[in-house]
């Protein structure tokens, strides 16, 4: 394994939140005397990530993703434990660091809302101070990439959304960071703009040889981009290793898809030790039109992982 | 040093874009802006109109004042209250963390956010104003005398921005910020009288809690040559402490928004 650029280290982070009860009499209670409860977004978690690599990081909402990255980037403290991104401390937030890292939010953006993405372009190339010929250079390559067109010169408010997260990524990479943060960046787009994202999020990887750590509801994302999961919830680290390993330990099976002739589909899961001789019969049979063996979705494999936790613990 | 000047340029020639990108917009920012400059003149032409003097101010000394007021309001309006107002948005939004994992200073990036270009208008007209005044007076300020409205001038913009910062650090406590903003606006009205008019607390208050009398009363009486050297150097003393502070208490609020917001 490459040098760790990402280690998090026992990583806790609680947030202290005022609670009430509903209604106006607790309300006003509340003005005079707050209750308070400690809630624990990150628990003891503890991970390391190599230089280059691409990361999806999974769990329900609430499991502690978004908090984890902020950690990572520098805009939450951490109540204890030790993180260090590129041998930086990403508390300090010291401009070194900063130049390193990028954050992309699917839910959030950075560009100027009235005026076109070319505008919040020159914006962060003033303050990431690059040299004009660096600066086109990247932005050339990052169009190319994107396959972005024109869409720099109208103003943001006129781009769809999907244009609009292409710029996003363009303007969040113009300094050229060596580690990515990407919280939901395909969020709400639809699949061939996803497709598109995740191909450019894998070309830059690529291209520069960045590291990337991903959050993403769409399993599809995970899937094409992260050879490597890191599994939370609760804020405790579920599972940290291979895609496909998880895959099979979760649900060792594979699902059979069989078409007859008639025209009727069958599904059946089968488990891996069985799945020959099954074929097998299968094709011996009469009728038999088409048959495909495939991995169960992801999305069935987390809702497992999930479910089995739940009732463990 | 040159980066941040660039990165203010880049700043100000956006915020030049946006006022031109909308036509109806632009003309009518004009037009307001010209209607402010007189519409500051009606109170004190009504007020003096009925007497010549009022606590010892004449009908052009008291408009030397107004033209400081018109001058910093113009700033206040076009250049400190716009970034302030985009502050809040980000808090409420949550989009600071952009500006947060941005290499730059926080405070800079903030408060160079946005501009009212056409405020600039209430400048120009500030310095007319003043210029008719003095020529009304049959004075001409030694360039002593200039120097000092000057420094005293920077210094109160200097306190303007100061105490937007300190506006803007609320933000991260208390979310609703209109309240406050109106507050600061009604209080800074007062500035368009000499500060000697105000008597008792009113005074106390308009020269050390809300220095108005600094910001709007004593560039004008440097310039009439009444000022005292050492309240003029009282008076930047204080100015330097008051920015000293505001930037401590962001720091602070910055700190707080780190290890509290999700």
């Amino acid at each position: 394994m490459p040098e760790p650029l990402i280690e998090v280290d026992a990583l806790t982070k609680e947030y202290r939140v005022h609670e009430r009860a509903p209604g106006v009499v607790a309300a006003l209670a509340s003005v005079l005397r707050r209750k308070y409860k400690i809630a624990r977004a990150v628990d003891a978690l503890s991970f390391s990530i190599g230089a280059g690599e691409r990361v999806g990081f999974l769990g329900p909402n609430g499991a502690g993703k978004t908090t984890t990255l902020k950690v990572l980037s520098g805009l939450l403290h951490p109540t204890s434990g030790t993180v260090r991104v590129a041998g930086f401390d990403p508390r300090r937030r010291e401009h070194p660091f900063l130049r390193n890292i990028t954050l992309v939010m699917g839910q959030k953006q950075q560009l100027l809302w009235d005026l076109p993405p070319a505008d919040t372009f020159i914006l962060n190339r003033a303050i990431y101070d690059l040299p004009e010929r660096e600066y086109q250079e990247t932005l050339g390559e990052l169009t190319e990439l994107l396959e972005r067109g024109d869409l720099a010169e109208r103003p943001t408010r006129q781009l769809s959304l999907g244009e609009r997260m292409k710029c996003e990524l363009v303007a969040a990479l113009l300094h050229r960071p060596k580690v990515l943060f990407l919280d939901e960046p395909t969020i709400g787009l639809d699949v061939s703009m996803q497709v598109t994202l995740r191909d450019f999020i894998r070309r830059y990887n690529e291209r520069f040889g960045a590291t990337v750590l991903l959050t993403s509801h769409y399993m599809d994302d995970v899937t094409a981009l992260c050879p490597r999961v890191i599994v939370i919830d609760k804020g405790r680290l579920t599972y940290d290793g291979d895609l496909q390993a998880l895959a099979h330990r979760v649900r060792p099976h594979k699902r059979v898809r069989v078409r007859r002739e008639d025209g009727r589909e069958e599904t059946v899961d089968v488990p891996q030790s069985e799945l020959k001789a099954r074929v097998t019969q299968l094709l011996a049979e009469r009728g038999i039109a088409d048959l495909t063996v495939e991995d169960p979705p992801l999305e069935e494999v987390m809702r497992e992982l999930f479910m089995e936790k739940r009732t463990t613990t | 040093m040159r980066r941040y000047l660039r990165l203010f340029a880049v700043q100000l020639r956006a915020s030049i874009e946006l006022a031109l990108q909308y036509r109806v917009d632009f003309f009518v920012g004009g037009a307001m802006a010209l209607f402010w400059l007189f519409w500051n003149l009606v109170p004190m032409v009504v007020v003096w109109g009925r007497r010549p003097t009022i606590a010892g101010w004449g009908f052009w000394e008291a408009l030397l004042v107004v033209a400081w007021f018109t001058l910093l309001r113009g700033v206040l309006e076009g250049a400190v209250q716009p970034s302030l107002v985009q502050v809040v948005e980000h808090i409420r939004k949550g989009t600071l963390d952009f500006v947060l994992i941005k290499p730059a200073d926080a405070q800079f990036l903030v408060s160079t956010a946005r501009f009212e270009p056409w405020r600039g208008l209430d400048s120009l007209g500030a310095i007319a104003l003043a210029v008719y005044a003095l020529h009304r007076l049959g004075r001409v300020p030694a360039p002593g005398e200039v120097a000092i409205a000057l420094l005293l001038t920077i210094a109160a913009c200097a306190l303007l921005y100061a105490f937007a910062i300190l506006v803007v650090s609320a933000a991260f406590w208390v979310v609703r910020l209109d309240n406050l903003i109106y507050l600061f606006n009604s209080v800074f009205d007062a500035g368009r009288w000499p500060s000697t008019v105000f008597q008792g607390a009113w005074r106390v208050l308009f020269t050390f809690v809300v220095p108005l009398a600094l910001m709007t009363t004593y560039p004008p009486l440097a310039l009439l040559g009444r000022l005292k050297v050492s309240t003029a150097i009282a008076g930047l003393a204080g100015a330097v402490a008051f920015v000293t502070m505001a930037r401590l208490i962001w720091l602070r609020a910055i700190g707080h928004y780190t290890s509290a917001s999700s």
